[in-house]
């Protein structure tokens, strides 16, 4: 188990002598729980940080928006900035480095380990709490505890944990400059790729209606997108706003700008917008869950990214996150890349 | 004559510049008759396309997607044909994944001096498109 | 004097029945997995939802919208048709409160000097059949604090309270007593019995604790001193800007008119009206790519400033209704009452 105390210590240290300029952690939410993202800058405030079974962000978005304000502001980034990473979000670090967003020395990994606990899917807890509301949780070896106005509640984490932490694959963060709690595996939990199998077992008729009725669903409020660290695109190719606009630009040059999309929610849009990020997240997403988490109407969004990534390991031998000095998916190629489907 | 066989399947047809683009102008120069179903759109190479334009073809109503390229080992670019095959093969299985039918989507390596092979790629594209009838999934409804 | 009827919950079914047979499109709460939407219901409904997750600011002013149609031939003036919709009758049963708020804070909107003839062809349409809230709130309701109530009838065309085994319904509007004068026989009178146990219904539910905005009367002013404040960049920290809590707001009502063209030659297409959110960090982006509001921290304050200041001085009332959508919504736990109870605290 994590003592807080290493992860508030550290952060205090290193911020004290100034070997980072910034510690990205949690800290308690508003209402107790869930915790939210912070971004202290002094020692003092190391104290907020907390580690709890909420702390389901993946707080690599924050080093994304982190390395954009300072683009922005044209400031160079001085002292490191470190980083309170689970192994999902280390690997997400990992992708980031790979691509040449980060140099590995800018950024310090104080890597936690969920110890194989996983962390809490709030919309599972309902059933679990008999209407009580929690205002805080804790980590308890297999268990979580809930603080409520009624008494201490504790259910097991196998039961209330995220559907990705069922499946995990790395718990604990491989890439850190230091790592807190034990590295546990073979949990006794569900295969990887699980949810994903089992809904392959549809058929094509049954996977389209199934679909159709997620994109249906779908309000393009990009929440999906701009939560996920690795779509730090300054401008979305389906946004496509920007033209390289002179005084001598048309209206109608304007108008007819290229729009892969329109800005209608309907299906056919709603689908190029997602199978587009799909394909551009593939062999870069590492399933941290956040895109599902977020999205306002439940659209099963792990399920898409999922499949990539299994056709990824299955077919190409490619792990997302794995090593910084690894190739991309789609640019890179094997000898024997399956091709018996091209005439 | 029934409906079904007055429909004629569109084809929107990704062709690389250096090889089955100059195919499909082989088999044109050389009177091979075809089915005229395929709108031709060249480009570059086939690693160069990217899987808006294949969605973005379907989205504007397309009943079937070819991407057709260099063999492999003859890409002009050298390597474009085997990120093609990469990304193409991903592009497949998520709209499979998703529902759409498998006979929508394929890919062929047709050299510059396979005209008759281009047109036998279109004719059979054409004919396994048929009975699926227009393409309805993915098509924008303009209104 | 409204009308007042009681209705057997199992008789419910049969109004919306009767309602449906008259032409009537009824649309009712339904869980599709797990999400709370409303949908055409011809018969059996459900009536124990919390609230939809999104408002019912869709039936009038729907994501997409179609304003006319252009077509243009080269060299000649583009032709234009005005597609007015044709929008059916419609109730939606289940409407909460803060819901039948937000419905007047839209109308106001739409309807304010000049109307907007796509919003009210829809709207005149549209009647709203509410469900007082008599259960304890959502930790995420705040109501009350901005001069909302769990038994409002505001924005309503009918309320029904739950009575156990049967409703309460009170017409608000005469679109409401027509609802329920459609379906006469399923109503019986409501007895003083029945007055006094709703009586205490209500007094029940607004004696349930909530969440509160400290001083919402004094927002307005508080938020307009702030605006400068360097608090709003630590309040906004943690937005990833992705828009849910405008989406799922039932007062934001922003949107975007762009021409989606289906044809070159000749030229045409639709111009079509959509949502468009001003959290997006395109909202205010210029051609040029200046933006006036580049960052979360000026986003986030136009939000707030607009639910609890702008429209205010604008309408004499709060924007906010309190269903609390954005604040069990948002993704990383910004919070709108924590926010303006901030804002209000640090300015003193």
């Amino acid at each position: 188990m994590i003592n807080i105390q290493d992860i508030r210590d550290t952060a205090r240290d290193m911020l004290a002598k100034g070997e980072v300029r910034a510690v990205i952690g949690w800290r308690a939410g508003s209402r107790g729980m869930p915790a939210e993202p912070a971004v202290i800058t002094a020692p003092e405030q190391a104290d907020e940080l907390v580690w709890d079974p909420t702390c389901y962000h993946n707080l690599a978005l924050h080093l994304v928006e982190d390395r954009k304000f300072l683009a922005h502001a044209r400031k160079t980034s001085g002292a490191p900035i470190a980083i309170v990473a689970k192994g999902c979000d280390a690997r997400a670090v990992v992708v980031l480095m790979q691509e040449n967003y980060f140099k590995r020395e800018d950024v310090y990994i104080i890597g936690v380990s969920c110890e194989g606990s996983g962390v809490l899917a709030e919309w599972k807890l309902a059933r679990h709490l008999n209407g009580a509301v929690p205002t805080a949780a804790a980590f308890a070896g297999d268990e979580f505890t809930f603080a409520t106005a009624a008494g201490e509640k504790r259910v097991p984490a196998r039961d209330v944990m995220a559907d990705r932490c069922l499946e995990c694959r790395s718990p604990f963060p491989k890439e850190h400059n230091v790592a807190l709690g034990e590295d546990k595996t073979g949990r006794d939990l569900a295969a990887p790729f699980a949810a994903l199998a089992r809904f392959e077992t549809r058929s094509e008729g049954e996977r389209w209606e199934f679909w159709q009725r997620q994109f249906e669903r779908c309000i393009r409020c990009f929440a999906c997108r701009s939560v996920c660290p690795m779509c730090y695109c300054e401008e979305c190719v389906v946004d496509s706003i920007n033209i390289a606009v002179a005084p001598d630009t048309t209206a109608e040059e304007k108008a007819n700008r290229i729009r892969w999309i329109e800005r209608s929610a309907t299906r056919s849009e709603n689908i190029t917008y997602h199978m587009t990020r799909a394909m551009h997240l593939a062999g870069r997403c590492v399933d941290c869950g956040e895109c599902e988490r977020v999205c306002p109407v439940n659209i099963p969004l792990r399920l898409l990214n999922n499949k990539m990534e299994r056709e990824a390991r299955e077919r190409f031998g490619y792990e997302p996150g794995a090593s910084i000095g690894g190739p991309s998916l789609v640019a890179s190629f094997r000898d024997d890349d399956p091709g018996d489907f091209i005439r | 004559m029934s409906e079904q066989q007055a429909y004629e399947p569109k084809i929107v047809a990704f062709l690389c510049k250096w090889c089955s683009s100059a195919g499909s102008d082989l088999a044109g120069v050389s009177r091979i008759q075809y089915p005229a179903n395929a709108t031709p759109i060249t480009v570059p190479c086939s690693g160069s396309v990217s899987p808006m334009y294949i969605l973005s073809a379907f989205n504007k109503g397309a009943d079937g997607v070819l991407v057709s390229g260099c063999h492999i080992g003859d890409c002009h670019y050298m390597e474009g044909n085997f990120l093609a095959r990469r990304k193409i093969h991903l592009v497949k299985e998520l709209l499979q994944f998703i529902g759409v039918e498998e006979n929508r989507f394929r890919m062929s390596w047709v050299s510059a001096a396979e005209g008759a092979k281009y047109a036998e790629v279109v004719k059979e594209f054409v004919e396994d498109l048929r009975p699926l009838g227009p393409q309805e999934k993915l098509k924008a409804q303009r209104t | 004097m409204s009308m007042e009827k009681i209705l057997d919950k199992e008789r419910l079914s049969d109004w919306i029945a009767a309602l449906a047979k008259s032409g009537m499109e009824v649309n009712a709460p339904a869980l599709e997995d797990g999400v709370w939407t409303y949908k055409p219901v011809d018969g059996a409904v459900r009536m124990d939802h919390p609230n939809t997750k999104q408002p019912p600011k869709g039936f009038a002013f729907p994501q997409r919208e179609v304003f006319f149609s252009f077509e243009q031939i080269k060299g000649e003036a583009p032709r234009l048709k005005q597609v007015l919709p044709e929008s059916p009758q419609r109730v939606v049963f289940g409407v909460r409160p803060c819901d039948g708020r937000g419905a007047v804070r839209m109308d106001r909107v739409f309807g304010n000097q000049v109307d907007d003839p796509y919003y009210q062809a829809r709207r005149k349409n549209v009647a709203y059949v509410g469900l007082a809230c008599n259960t304890a709130p959502a930790p995420t309701c705040f109501c009350k604090s901005v001069g909302g109530s769990p038994v409002s009838t505001d924005g309503l065309d009918v309320l029904l309270t739950d009575l156990g085994d049967k409703y309460f319904a009170q017409a608000v509007t005469k679109t409401g007593e027509a609802l329920m004068a459609a379906a006469d026989k399923l109503f019986a009178k409501a007895s003083p019995a029945d007055k006094k146990s709703v009586g205490k219904v209500h007094a029940d539910a607004l004696a349930q604790p909530q969440r509160a905005v400290k001083d919402a009367e004094a927002a307005p002013a508080k938020l307009k001193a702030a605006f400068n404040s360097p608090l709003w960049e630590e309040l906004a920290r943690a937005c990833i800007g992705c828009g849910i809590c405008t989406f799922l707001c039932p007062t934001c009502h922003c949107f975007d008119i762009n021409d989606e063209v289906t044809g070159s030659t000749p030229m045409k297409g639709s111009r079509v009206r959509t949502w468009d959110n001003c959290q997006f960090p395109d909202f205010t982006m210029h051609s040029s790519g200046h933006n006036p509001r580049e960052n979360t921290a000026a986003r986030l304050r136009q939000r707030v400033c607009h639910k609890f200041q702008y429209f205010h001085e604008n309408f004499g009332m709060l924007q906010c209704t309190g269903c609390g959508r954005c604040v069990s919504e948002c993704p990383v736990g910004i919070d709108i009452v924590a926010v303006v109870n901030k804002v209000a605290e640090h300015v003193g």
